[in-house]
């Protein structure tokens, strides 16, 4: 089975390390190779056509590959015609030569399977030659059908969670104590990754004004150090301090660990912009919590006929049922929900607004603050700081040639004395500001104050 | 109003001819074309170059008569200094530079010695020279060749250069010096408090006859509905940080909006924007015009703006601007016109895309108030009727 591996923590490792399971019981010898040292058989780094052809190199030895295939385990990204159509080449000739390849499906551009470019037809071909191809949907087997045009008989359809099993075996008892939770809190839980697409702010966001016992903790790791990512995480931090009752836990999460938060929460929330499908979702089944999520990608599918899984369409309907579910509050208005002004208003008004609803949105000491003209003084005071943005090291072209490979020798030279000062710089810009924000929202708070 | 309309004026821009992109270039063209419709004896002298990278000779000196327009070009030398960059970037980093330092990185980039040789031997020729922007060597070296001629057409920003010690002179011994707007004289005056006559003349604008919105759709295959950016794609102008906000913003929400591009320069979409951007390259007047009315807001990321003319060109096609609040010039304009809104971070810019998203009726509306203001401010007459006071006022007939 080529695959990231534990102890990487990964949901596509989490997901191998069960399959390997599954197999090994049914008596298969499997042995796994994954693209970095893990508790893998083997590792070899699989991006770029060189890690395609030395893993050609080896699968005439095993009589069945398995690939969970992620495209950033093996295109260079960002990728480029030049490189999908290496990688392609170098991918069909590993297929060809193994004896039976199957590829799990975890996430694929459809994109690039389509026209007449080199790098499409040679994705297509790459695609053709696997003897049986894993999805978790039929939306995706049709999309893949579609842009690849393989054998629909090869195609299969797999429930995501088969091969599932607890990694804790703790009652919701001793997890909460574990993890420090009251026992009486009514508990959401966004787990997984830290990334813009999983949508964990719009759950922060969602459950502002939630008051009473109930709280909220958005628990997971940011999986690559992409500074987009990064940036979302700090992002998350802030916009919780905001909002009483949201808790961030960034860092390392193992699978024990991933299973006893669902085991200690109440409800799963799964407020993704985009998936493909979810991992957690069947975690959370397995685990028999109750979710609540957007639907998007192939989680109506996925949670066709589960019990316990409520799909929502939108924001609004996203804060109601996690309301709804944590006893049936009535959410309170609040600025970002509170409808536009009409242009009769006036344009002063009309950007006033904008201000209230961004300074909302972005959380932190003035998103909690209600006094429009609070907002809008600290906005201006905090304009300079808040334009300068993050500071982020050049990032280095994808580009072949001298020029680049000088630039990513220097940076790979330099990183660990650059990215700490670069992460200082970063915390202090957003310090000032909430140091700002919170003078501002108390002065406002006070007797006499502003509001 | 009577005027005596006697002298030369010589426009000295670094570039000219008709597919600059470049705002001060375009106005300086258009000022040079308006005075010499009203009578004014009128001459460009520019260089051979078009592309203000590279600075090539691309075109042959010499005289030449360009729709009308007399136009003596002179070769760049383009030779670049090598420790240029470092010194630019030691100006960028706010570093301060000897006065030796900054002259060599003012005479380590593009030069043009043949129009500064002409100047020295043909100043007098000219009632008045007009230069612009300040920071060019073009405008640094040649305006200070006949000093009691030489108006600037300033551009001036809050940004590093404007603060380094050799502009001063410049700033202090030039016959006047125009502006654009009250920010931008507001900064002139914070940065050089012994400054030479100045006035604000605003800019002119031309009003078109008619926008085809739907031809332009048509005609370039757009559908639904579109965000527009017009003008030159580089870091400066804060393309780059507006695409990456945009694909901050749209990683968490969807918007209904394509981001329609015109102008020079790569796009250069980051993740998350590919396929979301629509570049139609370099557009003609009409074309351009019915971009704007087509438009569901035009968005102004620039910090340094001396006066936009692109919010006023979408103002009068009746499209609401949202824009950086960075730029005092375009806060100024978006705050007396009440047509435009302004953000200052990613998150601002969201909730200003989401009025108009939500809301296309009202924002519209709000727009409308821009196009009166653009009429009863900056149409090139009244703009023209400013300049020619301050230049009877300033200059004299040789």
């Amino acid at each position: 089975m080529v695959t990231p591996y534990p102890p990487v923590r990964d949901g596509i490792a989490s997901y191998a390390q069960q399959s390997v399971a599954a197999l090994r019981a049914a008596g298969h010898d499997v042995e796994v190779l994954s693209p970095g040292p893990s508790a893998a058989h083997h590792h070899l780094d699989l991006v770029g056509s060189r890690g395609a052809l030395a893993l050609a190199k080896r699968v005439r030895r095993y009589d069945k590959i398995v690939v969970q295939f992620h495209p950033d385990f093996f295109y260079p990204q960002p990728s480029t015609e030049r490189s999908r159509l290496e990688e392609s080449l170098a991918l069909l000739a590993a297929f060809r030569l193994a004896r039976e390849v199957e590829v799990v499906v975890h996430e694929v551009d459809y994109r690039h399977g389509r026209g007449w470019t080199p790098a499409a037809v040679a994705m297509r071909q790459m695609w053709r030659q696997v003897d049986r191809i894993t999805v978790h949907s039929t939306k995706e087997r049709t999309a893949l059908l579609s842009a690849f045009g393989p054998s629909a008989a090869r195609v299969v359809v797999a429930d995501h969670g088969s091969s599932f099993t607890p990694f804790s075996s703790v009652d919701r008892s001793t997890a909460r104590e574990r993890l420090g939770i009251d026992q009486d809190a009514f508990c959401f839980l966004s787990i997984g990754f830290v990334q813009p697409h999983k949508g964990f702010d719009r759950a922060i966001r969602a459950f502002r004004g939630l008051t009473g016992a109930a709280r909220l903790d958005v628990v997971g790791s940011v999986r690559v150090e992409d500074p987009a990512f990064v940036s979302y995480a700090a992002e998350l931090e802030d916009l919780a301090q905001g909002v009483p009752g949201a808790h961030v836990h960034l860092g390392y999460v193992s699978d024990e660990n991933f299973d006893r938060w669902i085991i200690a929460s109440d409800v799963v929330v799964l407020p993704y912009r985009e998936i493909w499908s979810s991992g957690v979702l069947e975690r959370a089944r397995l685990l028999g919590r109750p979710v609540i999520a957007t639907r998007v990608g192939a989680l109506s599918e996925q949670s066709a006929g589960v019990e316990g899984v409520r799909l929502v369409e939108n924001d609004d309907e996203l804060r109601a049922a996690m309301y709804a579910a944590a006893g049936g509050a009535r959410p309170a208005a609040h600025a970002s929900s509170q409808p536009w002004l009409k242009a009769s208003a006036g344009r002063a008004a009309i950007q006033a607004q904008v201000l209230a609803r961004a300074a909302a949105e972005r959380g932190g000491p003035l998103g909690a603050t209600s006094d429009v003209g609070t907002v809008a003084r600290t906005s201006q005071a905090t304009a300079p700081l808040r334009r300068l943005g993050d500071v982020q090291l050049t990032p280095v072209a994808g580009r072949r040639g001298t020029r680049t490979l000088v630039q990513r020798v220097v940076r790979r030279l330099t990183a660990w004395q650059l990215q700490p000062m670069v992460d200082q710089i970063n915390s202090l810009r957003r310090a000032t500001l909430a140091s700002i924000e919170s003078v501002a929202s108390r002065d406002a708070s006070r007797p006499g104050g502003d509001s | 109003m009577n005027k005596d309309r006697v002298g030369r004026i010589g426009f000295v821009p670094a570039r000219y001819g008709p597919k600059i992109v470049g705002g001060a270039e375009i106005v300086l063209k258009q000022m040079a074309l308006g005075l010499q419709a009203r009578g004014w004896d009128v001459e460009v002298l520019t260089t051979t170059a078009l592309d203000h990278h590279s600075w090539t000779n691309e075109v042959e000196p010499g005289l030449h008569v360009e729709d009308g327009m007399p136009v003596r070009r002179f070769p760049v030398d383009d030779r670049v200094v090598p420790e240029r960059a470092a010194l630019e970037h030691a100006i960028l980093a706010g570093e301060k530079l000897s006065i030796a330092d900054q002259q060599r990185w003012m005479n380590g980039g593009m030069r043009v010695p043949e129009l500064y040789h002409y100047l020295l031997d043909h100043a007098e020729d000219y009632r008045a020279l007009i230069f612009t922007p300040y920071p060019f060597w073009v405008t640094f070296a040649c305006s200070q060749v006949a000093p009691r001629k030489s108006v600037l057409w300033t551009c001036l920003h809050d940004e590093p250069y404007a603060y380094l010690d050799i502009f001063q002179p410049v700033f202090s011994g030039v016959a006047g010096l125009l502006f654009q707007s009250g920010p931008e004289q507001d900064l002139a005056e914070r940065i050089a408090p012994r400054m030479a006559n100045h006035a604000v003349v605003g800019c002119g604008v031309e009003i078109p006859a008619e926008y085809d919105p739907d031809g332009f759709r048509r005609r370039h295959g757009i559908e639904g509905r579109f965000l527009l950016y017009a003008g030159r794609r580089e870091g400066a102008k804060g393309w780059d940080d507006l695409l990456k906000q945009l694909a901050a913003i749209y990683a968490k929400r969807d918007l209904p909006f394509t981001l329609v591009t015109m102008g020079a320069g790569d796009v250069n979409p980051p993740p998350g924007m590919e396929g979301r951007v629509v570049d139609v390259g370099f557009l003609d007047d009409d074309e351009r015009d019915a971009a704007f009315a087509a438009a569901d807001a035009y968005l102004q990321p620039s910090r340094y703006e001396a006066f936009s003319r692109t919010i006023m060109e979408a103002w009068l096609a009746g499209t609401p601007v949202i824009a950086n609040g960075g730029s005092a010039v375009v806060r100024w304009h978006c705050e007396r016109s009440g047509a435009g809104l302004c953000y200052d971070d990613e998150f601002e810019l969201e909730q200003c895309l989401a009025f108009v998203a939500d809301e296309p009726d009202d924002a519209a509306e709000m727009a409308r108030s821009g196009r009166s203001y653009v009429l009863e401010n900056y149409t090139w007459e009244l703009v023209l009727d400013r300049i020619e006071e301050q230049l009877l006022s300033w200059t004299a007939a040789s």
